[in-house]
């Protein structure tokens, strides 16, 4: 028998009331339980960031947080960015720049992206590159990931 | 699928009783080395005692003793904390150099320590700092020295039930510059193949290294010849740390490299920091 806890909380503005069995990630509680499949599941051990949502407000690697620690928070998944069909700014930075190949790392890369410029509207190179140390491109295309962030900054 | 089970304390002594009497009961903050030897097989919880909530735990004040740091402060809260950054800058230093950003905002201080890596990157700058850490158990409170606190790697001085609760810098703050540098296989985010903190305190220096012995360890060779004989050139000062570590060669560097590290690191902070 899977040991059960209910928990409340809000995920992309929307408040929900589960049952997460404890032990289970939030990645895996997001993925399965929410289908919010935008969410990418990698290393599952914290080091390539394509995890990455906003808890509360702040990016964490969703594969080192436990589902039942939803319990009472706030939720952000790369599915809550576009409002009304249309994409947000950092979204669609990301395609004028290319700032992908595979598309596998990039929700977490804008999740971090994102938490970085409510940070620092204005962030230069080297302050993207820091914010974005713990997200990996395995296709390399950081330059235009860099890019991206930057445009996205001025708009 | 892990399992455990969860605990969410609501007081510190509610969490020392579980961790005193139950096997295999875990205390849980921000749970980035623990979910991951979980996930390994290192660590078999039966209980995870959330702790991270706990009041006494989330005191982050200064104070005339000094900075108290509780066990549930994120590194990201100490590497933007206003006070620290002006301080004590080698503990944001070295706050800032474990994992990425996002491992930050779940990852605290406490953690750090009581996982006790050699190479963890806050203990080399809490060495220098004469940092105290502040335990709280079954048989009551005791504080202790931080170079007294690990006794090998992955083990420390904590007995069951007994926990972190929390971390002193203790005032006066160091009057010289302090630095925290360290040697990786990337530039981004990776554990240290070797790590250095070198602290100014005016008229003497303290120096810790990491990742080159079964616990950090300070350079007390080049301490004893800048401070004691007068030593003014950091190179020469800087040979004598040969005398203090004991690498290994592992996966991230051989022992030859790190003695090569070490000293390259021990004279550009002595030369940072001291102007020697």
């Amino acid at each position: 028998m899977s040991n059960k806890i209910t928990i409340k909380f809000t995920v992309n503005g929307d408040s929900e009331e589960r049952e997460a069995v404890v032990g289970e990630t939030l990645l895996k509680f997001i993925r399965d339980e929410l289908n919010l499949t935008g969410t990418k599941s990698g290393c599952e051990i914290g080091e390539c960031g394509a995890c990455t949502v906003l808890l509360d407000g702040k990016p964490v690697n969703s594969c080192l947080v436990l589902a039942v620690e939803l319990d009472g928070k706030d939720l952000l998944t790369i599915e809550g960015l576009s409002k009304n069909g249309e994409l947000d700014r950092l979204q669609q930075a990301f395609i004028d720049h290319a700032a992908f190949q595979c598309g596998y790392c990039t929700p977490g890369m804008i999740m971090a992206a994102r938490s970085l410029l409510e940070r620092n509207p204005n962030p230069n190179d080297e302050e993207i590159n820091k914010a974005l140390s713990g997200n990996l491109c395995r296709c390399g295309a950081y330059q235009e990931i860099r890019d991206a962030v930057k445009d996205s900054a001025k708009k | 699928m892990l399992s455990f089970d969860y605990i969410k304390c609501t007081g510190l002594s509610e969490a020392v009783d579980i961790l005193a009497k139950e096997e295999q009961a875990y205390p849980y903050a921000g749970g980035t080395d623990l979910m991951v030897g979980m996930r390994g097989g290192k660590f078999a919880p039966k209980k995870l005692v959330d702790v991270k909530d706990l009041p006494e735990l989330n005191v982050f004040e200064e104070s005339d003793q000094g900075i108290i740091i509780g066990a549930a402060i994120t590194l990201n809260q100490i590497a933007c904390d206003d006070s620290i950054v002006k301080n004590i800058p080698i503990l944001a230093e070295g706050s800032h150099s474990v994992g990425g950003y996002t491992i930050r905002n779940r990852a605290t201080l406490a953690g750090n320590i009581c996982n006790a890596s050699p190479a963890a990157d806050t203990a080399a700058p809490l060495y220098t700092l004469e940092a105290l850490i502040n335990i709280v158990g079954p048989d009551g409170n005791r504080s202790l020295p931080v170079e007294e606190f690990f006794t090998g790697p992955g083990q420390t001085v904590l007995k069951k039930g007994e926990l972190v609760q929390s971390i002193v810098i203790p005032k006066p703050f160091p009057a010289g510059k302090g630095v925290y540098s360290k040697a990786s296989r990337t530039g981004s985010v990776d554990l240290s193949t070797v790590g250095v903190a070198v602290q100014n305190w005016g008229k003497h220096v303290k120096i810790a290294v990491g990742a080159v012995a079964a616990t950090p360890v300070r350079a007390f060779s080049v301490e004893k010849a800048i401070n004691e004989k007068g030593e003014k050139s950091s190179a020469e000062a800087a040979k004598l740390v040969h005398n203090d570590i004991a690498p290994i060669t592992d996966i991230r560097g051989s022992r030859e490299y790190r003695y090569h590290m070490v000293e390259v690191l021990v004279r550009r902070g002595l030369e940072q920091t001291m102007g020697v």
